[in-house]
């Protein structure tokens, strides 16, 4: 776990429920309705306010069905879910909740301005705030010089920033992401996880579904990992990654005598040989340094992502 | 107030979306081509050629308003869900009978605007076709060229306008030929009524048969029909299952008078059937326009009502079935 999410779990606190399921079932039938697939077997689970819960397994494991439970777009076969006190399929609770599909199969033949219009309008946004709301998330998401050109000719990266922006459109209370970085480039995949963590900062909650196991440690306080439909593990990060048995010390490289003298006296005690090695940078950091360093000319045919957009942060 | 705004934005999209897919386009030019060449290559049809033009133009009308409403349906819907659009939209404050709605009003004004240059094509076309003239010096046939190459070349020019708009102002293609299209029609319209069957200047007179105007709605009524049929389909099956059944129940309606509704004794089974199927024969009367024939508005009202009931039925079992349907 990054020194981000630490910061956050240190202080964090649960005051309400967003999402409560409870034995969830779903079973997919044929045409003759007869049960094909367990997709979901049973699995319990929450989200309190102001956390990040990743959902982790494997191709197939029942991340995508839950979070179509949780949206109301497929019904369960058994058990309940509240989402923000609410049933998935009143539309009112929907008001508050931003989603990001797996696949971000948009209009193509809108542009990503009418495309968050749209959405903007679907929400009931008074145009003021849509206008403004939308130049903040095109600059944000890097596509203002690509905001009339048709969603069709985009990228699937480019497509996945028109998707990751509608998701936000509505400053959400509960956030869904369902593979948010796929297809994304470092710098976006950066972008977004510093999003998730400005939002969290200002209470909201957010469900992240992902393969990408560092992009879910670096963020996450909970992991619910699922696998054939069943949760085979759930609690915080730190609680799953620590191991409470192994201890790493950081210090500042040392004379070879004082590092020989310290070594020494460190096998004396503990009995065994101690492992020595140089922290090392992640690599997405060390990415982001160099492309930092090199200048200012655009980093993708997608252009260049500016800060988080100001009404996601607080600072508008 | 919310809800209704909503529902004005997913018709606008609808429409929109719609009229932005380059097979609407091409289905709408071939009408009019097709139904403005018709009266200009069709030579010695012993004076029937208005008929001909006539009845050429409303099966145009007809034929390609059918892949207009069963194509927009199945892919504003059924394509939609298999391709994940329809989950996104859902999982905002939209109810799904507002979306199934908002889908079918979207779809009800394209299908308007196609039947609308259908219909000013069949009445320009009409008007083309070859005519006995009898003057006090000779007699012969006379064809309204003007008239005819005004309306062919109507789509190519839209098209042109729509490139330039595209090149410089970066207009979206095909919506804009597609309204260029009809400003253009209008025009044509408009000038033809400035020449007599000649090709000579005139005072203003249109000359056109207005009482194809209500054959053309009854068609636009039938494609209305289709269209909420398949978009109800379209809330469980697949795009090529909702074409393969929209196809069936087009074939049985055109037949439902020769299968189901004879005059002798009918089984229950086939009373049933002749009640759920939409009879089409109700809203081709392309017949009774012959030999100077009217179609009163008293039947276009009751094929209204028809339309309109037989719509609203279909939808609402689309609804049932939509509302309880697993979006993937």
């Amino acid at each position: 776990m990054t020194s981000e999410a630490v910061d956050r779990d240190e202080g964090s606190h649960e005051t309400a429920l967003m999402i409560e399921a409870e034995g969830l079932v779903k079973v997919f039938r044929d045409f003759w309705r007869r049960p094909k697939v367990r997709a979901v077997d049973g699995i319990d689970f929450n989200v309190g306010s102001g956390e990040i819960v990743g959902l982790l397994g494997p191709n197939g494991s029942g991340k995508s069905t839950t979070i179509k439970m949780l949206l109301g777009l497929l019904f369960p076969s058994a058990g309940s879910i509240r989402v923000l006190g609410e049933s998935p399929q009143d539309v009112t609770a929907k008001q508050r909740i931003g989603y990001l599909p797996e696949i971000s199969d948009l209009y193509s033949f809108l542009t990503p301005r009418e495309t968050l219009d749209f959405y903007g309008r679907l929400f009931g946004l008074k145009r003021k705030i849509r206008r403004s709301r939308i130049e903040q998330l095109l600059e944000m998401v890097g596509l203002t010089h690509a905001a009339d050109r048709q969603v069709g000719e985009f990228s699937m990266g480019m497509k996945r920033r028109v998707g990751l922006a509608q998701a936000l459109v509505n400053d959400p209370l509960l956030l869904i992401l369902d593979e948010p970085t796929a297809g994304l480039d470092p710098p976006a995949c950066r972008q977004v996880k510093d999003t998730m963590l400005a939002m969290v900062r200002r209470g909201k909650s957010i469900v992240l579904s992902s393969h990408l196991l560092a992009d879910v440690e670096s963020v996450c306080d909970r992991l619910v990992i699922l696998h054939n439909g069943r949760i085979r593990a759930q609690g915080s990060v730190k609680d799953l990654l620590t191991q409470s048995d192994r201890l790493s010390v950081t210090i500042p490289v040392l004379p070879p005598e004082k590092m020989k003298a310290l070594l020494h006296a460190l096998r004396d005690h503990i009995g065994e040989e101690p492992q020595i090695e140089h922290p090392s940078m992640d690599l997405e950091r060390f990415f982001l340094d160099v492309i930092e360093h090199a200048g200012d000319s655009p980093l993708t045919g997608a252009g260049h992502h500016e800060g988080i957009a100001r009404y996601l942060d607080g600072t508008e | 107030m919310v809800a209704f705004n909503q529902l004005l934005t997913l018709t606008r999209l609808t429409a929109v979306e719609a009229i932005r897919q380059p097979i609407f386009l091409l289905l709408t030019n071939a009408c009019i081509v097709l139904t403005a060449v018709m009266p200009m290559v069709l030579l010695h049809q012993f004076g029937e050629e208005g008929k001909l033009a006539r009845d050429s133009g409303l099966a145009f009308h007809f034929l390609f308003g059918l892949f207009v409403a069963s194509y927009a349906a199945c892919s504003s819907l059924a394509r939609e869900i298999g391709s994940g659009t329809a989950s996104a939209v859902l999982s905002k404050p939209v109810s799904r009978s507002g979306f199934l709605i908002s889908k079918f009003l979207g779809l009800g004004l394209v299908i308007f605007a196609f039947s609308a240059c259908a219909c000013m094509s069949t009445l320009m076309s009409e008007r083309v076709a070859e005519r006995l003239a009898v003057t006090s010096n000779a007699g012969g046939y006379v064809i309204d060229w003007q008239t005819g190459w005004l309306l062919v070349c109507a789509p190519f020019a839209a098209m042109g306008v729509a490139g330039l708009l595209n090149y410089y102002r970066r207009q979206p293609f095909v919506s804009t030929a597609f309204l260029v299209l009809i400003v253009l029609l209008l025009i044509v319209f408009g000038v033809s009524g400035w020449f007599d069957r000649s090709g000579n200047l005139s005072s203003f007179d249109l000359r056109v048969q207005w009482r194809i105007i209500p054959a053309s709605i009854l068609i636009t009524l039938a494609l209305i029909v289709l269209c909420a049929i398949a978009l109800s389909l379209s809330a469980r099956l697949g795009t090529f299952a909702t074409l393969v059944c929209c196809f069936g129940i087009f074939v049985l309606g055109l037949l439902s008078d020769y299968w189901f509704g004879g005059t002798g004794e009918r089984s229950a089974v086939s009373g049933l059937l002749y009640a759920l199927i939409p009879n089409w024969q109700h809203f081709w009367r392309a017949d009774a326009l012959a030999a100077g024939g009217l179609i009163p508005w008293s039947y276009v009202g009751r094929a209204l009502v028809y339309a309109g009931t037989y719509s609203a039925a279909t939808l609402v079992l689309g609804l049932l079935s939509f509302r309880t349907a697993d979006i993937r």
